[in-house]
């Protein structure tokens, strides 16, 4: 207590110079703020957009490197029976195509599966049904669209039996919608931003159809299936996809080969953020080198306090004051110093993060984690930068300190 | 019981060599608790170191210091602090107050380190100024006060923790005649009152107010004697 109310008197007394020492700190601390909430941000919206659209879901693929042979749609079948607890299995076509909506010719993405692909919309159904698997092998001329597609490419939502027409290549296809999947609110919310400033026409909407229709009339090659999608649990994707891949391996004798490669959402999840978080350790440590600078400016400012009051510190130490008063009376001073600093440099860095909110698609967020690492840290570059001068002091002789002038 | 102050033959050499100096050349001297001593002698006399061992603020080359019949001539810095704080009053000529602090936190400050808890600690500090005469002025900080107020405020930091020796080094160098009058009457008020005073100062003015004068000259004791002429 006492160390503390000397400090800040002594602090007092040098106001100036002591504000300039902290906008080292300051300016060290605010910008280590800054990154670490944005890359968290980061982290925060990648994991979340991932999760919405894993769904459970796990693509396994036949490396074509390493193998020329194909499942057909009647594998997967077998496969199905073979791993009970797999939700759903189905081939993925993807393809693409052009809608006119009487002003500009919207594009499409186009998805094709058997009726296990409804799994992807983890939401379940807003109105209608999910096309049938008779419908997916008979390639009957019917598509799901999202609630938030169904907005930006009708301008409602209520679209169930509606008939439109879409260019795919140089055919046509009249097209009815059997069902409209449900859409998260916020994707809702932004689908009517975008009617409200006539941007709707700027977004790329997506379509599920049953595959037959695009390997039947458009001839996309189908039934020679080297990719294919499983549905299962979330919690248990990478055990199912395990499974489905040594069955797999046993039917087109591939064992060893390496040929069957799963390709999960939690693995490439977990690249992303593992990038995310080196490069945000990255930053950060650019930005803390501007700590250690600051800390310099510490050390610096607290030899010229400690050669100043030379004589009050031999006052001091003739008065009984012992080595580790002096030591700690000082290092007090310059973590006071350097945590006032930080104070300010966190609510710099909170508003750093406030503005930069404005320029980005996703929310930085700030943990408490991190507050608690920055009070931590300045007070450790003070601690740390602070002993040299603190020593000086406490070491210094009395009587010659008492000498000086 | 064994006196308050033993000094058994110390020498204090500095730059030991060729060019070594013999600031204190076998010294000796005894002062029993209650004594009134003036020590005297010129610049250079060896007065000043002599006055830095007997404060425990300097170690002697040789010999040994005995204060209440224990050895403090051989100890660590922070033991040597302990010493200061329990059992020495320094009054000094500049007098040494710090600036930033008011007059009662500057009475305060051994007591802190002592580890005397706040309230006892304000407590003693309060009447320890109120004995000087300066009830008044507790919280003015040492820029307004002047100079014979200062050293009164020394002298109170000084006795606020009661310690047995007072250590006034030239306690009037530093002040006009009225105001050295006024210090040398307290310092003989504190002696009247029992305490041990020692008193080191090269004004032989100064000295004959101390019932026993040590006359220091070349690091070697000169005179010791009783002043015949003392009076309260």
């Amino acid at each position: 207590m006492e160390y503390i109310k000397s400090a800040f008197s002594s602090i007092k007394q040098n106001k100036g110079r002591t504000f300039l020492t902290m906008l080292g700190i300051f300016i060290g601390i605010s910008s280590v703020i800054t990154i670490l909430s944005i890359g968290n941000g980061m982290k925060v919206f990648v994991n979340s957009s991932l999760d919405e659209i894993s769904s459970g879901g796990v693509t396994i693929n036949l490396d074509p490197k390493k193998t020329d042979r194909y499942l057909e749609p009647e594998d997967l079948e077998r496969i199905k029976d073979a791993v009970p607890e797999m939700q759903g299995i189905t081939l993925t076509i993807s393809s693409s195509g052009t809608y006119n909506d009487g002003k500009d010719d919207r594009q499409l993405g186009i998805t094709g599966g058997t009726a296990d692909i409804s799994h992807e919309e983890t939401k379940g159904m807003h109105a209608g049904r999910f096309f049938r698997d008779d419908e997916a092998e008979a390639g009957t001329a019917v598509c799901v669209i999202s609630q938030q597609d169904a907005l930006l490419l009708f301008r409602t939502d209520d679209v169930v039996d509606k008939t439109f027409t879409v260019d795919i290549g140089s055919k046509s296809v009249d097209l009815m919608i059997v069902g409209v999947a449900k859409s998260s609110d916020e994707d809702i919310e932004s689908a009517k931003e975008a009617i409200k400033k006539k941007e709707e026409a700027y977004y790329y909407c997506s379509i599920y159809v049953p595959y037959a229709l695009l390997t039947g009339r458009f001839g996309l090659a189908g039934d020679k299936i080297t990719s294919f999608k499983i549905y299962t649990n979330p919690g248990m994707a990478d055990e199912t996809a395990l499974k489905v891949k040594s069955v797999t391996e046993n039917m087109l004798e591939l064992r060893g080969e390496g040929a069957v490669q799963i390709q999960s959402f939690a693995s490439i999840a977990g690249a992303y953020t593992s990038i995310l978080d080196v490069v945000t350790l990255v930053v950060a440590l650019i930005a803390a080198i501007s700590l250690v600078v600051g800390g310099i400016g510490v050390m610096n400012i607290m030899t010229v306090t400690v050669t100043e009051r030379t004589r009050e510190i031999g006052i001091r130490k003739s008065l009984g004051a012992r080595t580790s008063y002096i030591l700690i009376q000082f290092l007090t001073e310059s973590a006071i110093i350097t945590l006032i600093g930080g104070m300010i440099g966190m609510l710099m860095g909170f508003l750093f993060t406030k503005i930069a909110e404005n320029f980005m698609s996703f929310p930085p967020a700030i943990s408490p984690m991190n507050v608690l690492m920055v009070v931590a840290i300045s007070i450790a570059d003070g601690l740390f930068f602070g002993i040299y001068p603190a020593r000086r002091a406490a070491k210094m002789d009395p009587i010659e300190a008492l000498r000086q002038e | 019981m064994p006196a308050l102050v033993e000094v058994r033959d110390i020498c204090k050499i500095y730059n030991p060599g060729e060019n070594e100096v013999r600031a204190l050349d076998h010294v000796s001297l005894t002062i029993e608790e209650g004594e009134f001593v003036a020590i005297i002698g010129q610049s250079g006399s060896g007065k000043s170191t002599l006055m830095n061992m007997l404060g425990c603020l300097d170690t002697p080359t040789s010999g040994i210091y005995l204060l209440h019949g224990m050895d403090v001539s051989h100890m660590s810095d922070d033991e040597q602090s302990d010493v200061r704080n329990r059992e020495i009053g320094f009054i000094f000529q500049g007098f040494n107050l710090i600036q930033s602090l008011t007059a009662l936190e500057n009475v305060e400050l051994p007591l802190m380190y002592r580890g005397v808890p706040k309230r006892k600690r304000r407590e003693l500090s309060v009447a320890a100024l109120e004995h000087v005469g300066l009830g008044k002025r507790m919280t003015h900080k040492p820029s307004e006060l002047s100079g014979g107020q200062q050293q009164r405020v020394a002298i109170a930091r000084a006795i606020a923790q009661a310690p047995p020796i007072l250590l006034a080094d030239e306690p009037t160098g530093n002040l006009d005649s009225g105001s050295s009058r006024e210090i040398i009457a307290t310092i003989k008020n504190l002696y009247a009152e029992g305490r041990t005073v020692i008193l080191i100062t090269h004004d032989p003015g100064i000295a004959a107010q101390a019932k026993r004068i040590i006359t220091i000259s070349d690091g070697k004791i000169a005179k010791d004697e009783i002043n015949e002429n003392f009076t309260l």
